[in-house]
């Protein structure tokens, strides 16, 4: 299962070539390196996870359509035209759903690649839930009140009689935590 | 954006809130579109969202298990009387006199706990329509909160003691004065709907449902349907558990539970 990445510009560069030269595996690299990018925008801003699934798909098909015709300028700005499609599409589907251009379906191998994103998903959801099972009562609020409630540390830590600089770095540690634990876990599947 | 800001500034919170400006918005996507760690914590964060908000909806869905495991033993216990009640049927019996005729209780015994075993009685639909209330548990911020909250605090104490129709007339003027609150508007409706009062439960829950807030979408279909069974009113109570199933959320099985045993 692939992880978020951290690939450089240079990396970037030489996906956005590849796929322009017919490279169908720089294709598929690319849905890994930002399909779970598009999906977390697309269900942030749409509040719709199938939605966002849905989004995932058209987006890398639009970009990777466009990559194969040589419609970036720069290579460099690979994440940018990225962020731009998908930013214009999820604001196309806000505008009005019927709207949508009709897209060409994904070929096999990246409908494949989105259905493993899928896979991850459900898997981190459930790796979540366990790690959260092992918090105390007051980490569960104070990550309740910030994600969930909005409430600022300030805030927090004058409700649960705790300092601000306790409450974040707590809130730090339980991320973090979590994140520990998603990314030992999903490294060895 | 750089990650000292993004944490500064608490930009990911507010991102997954969506109280960023659009700018604001516009520069963090394009910050962790290229950044793996930043991106690393607002999935991790994202998925804690979700799960926590799941929660109130689980715990809900935990006391109706162990309302189910109650159930699941009403067998073994209707059993239990069958037997104790031919015991004493079989004392009864030895005690009469030699002249009248007796029916072996060994052989009925064994054959009554077959039936009662195979056959567990099928929910009725006052059972599938009981409602247990979704926990609340609002923490009072002093200072921050505007006069709807307030009055919706105050309120949620007696629903927090069982009073429901207490707490009505303060969540009520909240949901009025704040219509655009979901979780105002969705206790209104679970308060109207263990008070018996299900008509103003529906129109409550609808506007839940159409203020479209993923936190409380699920459950007001879930609860819409619990309205619906208790009016008896099982083609749009199944449509709502439908929905609700749609969500895939914590509510998921149970709904889709009541769908089974509605004869779905």
């Amino acid at each position: 299962m692939s992880l978020p990445s951290a690939t450089n510009a240079g990396e970037l560069r030489s996906l956005a070539v590849r796929i322009r030269q017919g490279d169908a595996s720089a294709e598929t690299e690319l849905v890994h390196e930002f399909s779970h990018r598009v999906f977390v925008m697309g269900v942030v801003r749409t509040h719709d996870r199938e939605a966002a699934r849905e989004l995932v798909q058209d987006v890398l098909m639009a970009v990777i359509g466009a990559l194969r015709k040589g419609q970036l300028q720069d290579a460099d700005k690979l994440a940018a035209f990225v962020h731009g499609t998908a930013r214009n599409l999820i604001n196309n589907q806000l505008r009005s759903a019927c709207q949508r251009p009709p897209m060409e379906p994904l070929h096999e191998d990246l409908a494949q690649a989105c259905r493993a994103e899928q896979l991850e998903d459900a898997e981190r959801m459930r790796l979540v839930h366990q790690a959260m099972e092992g918090f105390g009562q007051e980490d569960r609020k104070i990550l309740l009140m910030t994600l969930v409630e909005g409430h600022k540390p300030g805030e927090i830590a004058a409700a649960l009689g705790l300092t601000s600089e306790v409450v974040r770095t707590r809130k730090t540690r339980a991320v973090k935590k979590v994140a520990d634990l998603i990314r030992k876990k999903m490294s060895r599947t | 954006m750089n990650c000292e800001e993004v944490e500064e500034r608490n930009i990911l919170e507010g991102y997954l809130l969506d109280r960023l400006t659009e700018p604001e918005r516009e520069e963090f996507e394009k910050h962790y579109f290229e950044c793996g760690t930043c991106f690393s914590q607002l999935q991790t964060g994202l998925a804690l969202q979700t799960e926590l908000r799941r929660q109130p909806a689980m715990a809900a869905r935990a006391r109706g298990a162990s309302l189910l495991r109650a159930w699941v033993w009403a067998p073994t216990f209707a059993t239990i009387i069958i037997l104790f009640s031919a015991g004493i049927w079989w004392n009864s019996a030895h005690n009469r006199p030699p002249s009248q005729q007796v029916p072996s209780p060994l052989k009925v015994s064994p054959n009554v706990r077959v039936q009662v075993q195979s056959t567990p009685a099928a929910p009725s639909l006052e059972e599938l329509a009981r409602v247990e209330p979704p926990p609340y548990s609002g923490v009072v911020l002093r200072g921050t909160e505007d006069e709807a909250h307030e009055t919706f605090h105050t309120a949620m104490q007696f629903y927090e003691k069982g009073d429901y129709t207490k707490a009505i007339p303060g969540v009520r003027a909240a949901a009025k004065a704040n219509p655009q609150s979901a979780s105002f508007n969705f206790y209104l409706g679970v308060c109207y709907l263990l008070a018996g009062q299900t008509d103003p439960a529906i129109v409550s829950f609808r506007q839940t449902v159409s203020l479209g807030d993923p936190a409380y979408s699920e459950s007001a279909h879930f609860y819409l349907a619990k309205a619906y069974l208790q009016k008896k009113e099982v083609a749009r109570a199944k449509d709502e558990l439908q929905k609700t199933v749609h969500f895939h959320g914590g509510l998921e099985s149970e709904a889709a539970q009541i769908l089974r045993q509605l004869g779905n």
